[in-house]
């Protein structure tokens, strides 16, 4: 205990860099573009536009709102996806400091999540006006915003943990996961109702921690939903115990990792 | 002047490699189904070294390509945990191996001082401070609002070395990098070690410049094969390793 303590206490003691690594990659990624940082919130207006086009004849009738049901869906999502898809390179990319200079080193994993928090945060922008445009109100547990924010982030932060941790060992890991998210964006129900799930993979979707985490977040947002408590305690079941499995593996093999590298 | 900075007690470090080191899942999974072992070969980078580093010396680290010099930096700079003995380090350490390791091309100069000193552990307050320092001992005020893409390896070189020793280490790491920058640079980075040295700044030099090491260190270290074969005044160990190699 008094190790992983340390660890942690380390972390603290180097906010210095981790705050410059998080404003380094949000003046980086958008800085050879014209529009810039706009982008944070063009893209998932824009992926809405197109998949609204594609599918709203399909699930149009049966979702209420379903631009905004649409656009929550994406932009929790690319939170999600994209935290960990950078995330799982972040060691490995970061190797010729980590070889040289004694930094904690999931800072690095924890860096690119917390960027993913500020493009988030941004991108909310876009989704309100959306919601307040097609006359969407906005729900009265708006309270919940902070909370759901919290949970993804820790979700995403043990999974970035075991990944790029992995992908140390094994390069394949970057691959296997693209592939992975996919499946798991598929079966998650960020274009599509649940209620054309048929209820043979229901299991699949009470499985899934995106459902949770979405069906709260649209909730905190605009849309009824039942039984929130509950979902809410799944969630922060799924939270914990990817934080606590990503911190567990990243530990048991923090050591060697230099050698790998 | 003799308080102890560096103690390593029978540093060891082993290396594992593996023959037919399984480098992707597949082949991992493939070698685990047919059965076979990893056979493996243990290489000892560090065997059993000791060595005591006081305050205030200028240290030498001497020895033929792949005797372990790096591999003793980076156990000590604790990138490395050692698989064995132990390594004590008292103080701040700052490394300067390979300038601008920690820099973006991206980035202005001015902000590439605030991630490469935050790499090196400073805070917000400290690098604030520091700033007008590393600005002016580089010599790069025009530019310094410039993203660093447009530097010249020598300026960057110059900026790395001004950041590392303006923050001020008890432990500097020096691996090879004083050959960086113009003649007037290269006395100016002199002139800041022999700043340091009057300071009572413990400094670590890796070079295979005897000439060099015979001049600015008052203890060398002669390394083979990850041992400690000699250690004292730099110019007996000096003789004694042109001896072993001749």
């Amino acid at each position: 205990m008094g190790r992983q303590a340390g660890e942690i206490a380390e972390i603290l003691r180097y906010k210095e860099l981790l705050r410059n690594l998080v404003t380094r990659d949000i003046k980086v990624r958008y800085k050879r573009s014209v529009l810039g940082f706009l982008w944070v919130m063009l893209n998932p207006l824009l992926m809405m536009l197109v998949m609204s086009m594609v599918f709203s004849g399909l699930f149009k009738v049966s979702t209420p709102n379903y631009t905004s049901y649409l656009l929550s869906g994406i932009i929790l999502w690319n939170f999600f996806s994209q935290s960990t898809t950078t995330a799982v390179v972040s060691l490995v990319s970061n190797s010729s400091l980590i070889k040289k200079i004694y930094i904690p080193t999931a800072i690095f994993p924890l860096s690119v999540v917390l960027s993913a928090v500020v493009n988030f945060l941004f991108s909310l922008v876009p989704l309100l006006l959306i919601i307040y445009v097609t006359g969407g109100a906005l729900s009265g547990r708006v309270y919940l915003l902070p909370v759901i924010l919290l949970l993804v982030a820790l979700f995403s932060f043990g999974v970035a943990l075991m990944l790029s941790t992995l992908t140390v060992f094994f390069h394949d890991t970057i691959y296997i996961y693209e592939v992975l998210l996919m499946v798991w964006m598929y079966a998650t129900p960020i274009f599509y109702p649940e209620s054309i799930i048929p209820g043979k993979f229901l299991f699949v979707l009470h499985l899934n921690p995106f459902y949770y985490y979405l069906t709260i977040f649209r909730g905190a947002l605009y849309l009824d939903v039942s039984a929130v408590s509950v979902k809410l305690l799944y969630g922060l079941c799924f939270s914990l115990a990817s934080v606590a499995a990503g911190w567990l593996f990243y530990r048991a093999n923090k050591d060697k990792i230099v050698y790998h590298l | 002047m003799d308080s102890v900075m560096i103690e390593a007690t029978d540093v060891s470090v082993r290396y594992r490699l593996l023959k037919e080191k399984p480098r992707t899942l597949q082949e991992y999974l493939i070698q685990r189904l047919k059965g076979k072992r990893h056979d493996h070969e243990d290489f000892w980078a560090l065997r059993d070294l000791s060595m005591t580093v006081r305050k205030g010396e200028t240290f030498g680290i001497i020895g033929r390509n792949g005797a372990g010099k790096s591999t003793l930096l980076k156990a000590i700079a604790g990138v490395l945990r050692p698989t064995g003995g132990s390594m004590r380090v008292e103080g701040t350490i700052a490394p300067l191996i390979e300038l601008g390791a920690g820099f973006d091309p991206e980035l202005t100069g001015a902000e590439n001082i605030y991630l490469n000193a935050s790499i090196l552990g400073l805070s917000r307050g400290q690098i604030k401070g520091k700033f007008q320092g590393i600005v002016d001992f580089s010599e790069l005020r025009e530019f310094i609002y410039s993203p660093l893409k447009s530097y010249s390896s020598g300026m960057v070189a110059r900026l790395g070395f001004s950041i590392a020793t303006e923050v001020d280490p008890d432990i500097l790491i020096i691996d090879e990098i004083l050959s960086v920058g113009d003649k007037q640079f290269v006395r100016k980075c002199n002139e800041r070690m022999d700043l340091f040295r009057k300071k009572g700044t413990t400094m670590l030099l890796v070079s295979h410049n005897l000439d060099e090491i015979a001049d600015v260190c008052n203890k060398a270290l002669w390394m083979d094969h990850g041992k400690a074969m000699m250690c004292g005044e730099p110019g007996p160990v000096i003789e004694r390793y042109l001896r072993s190699v001749s």
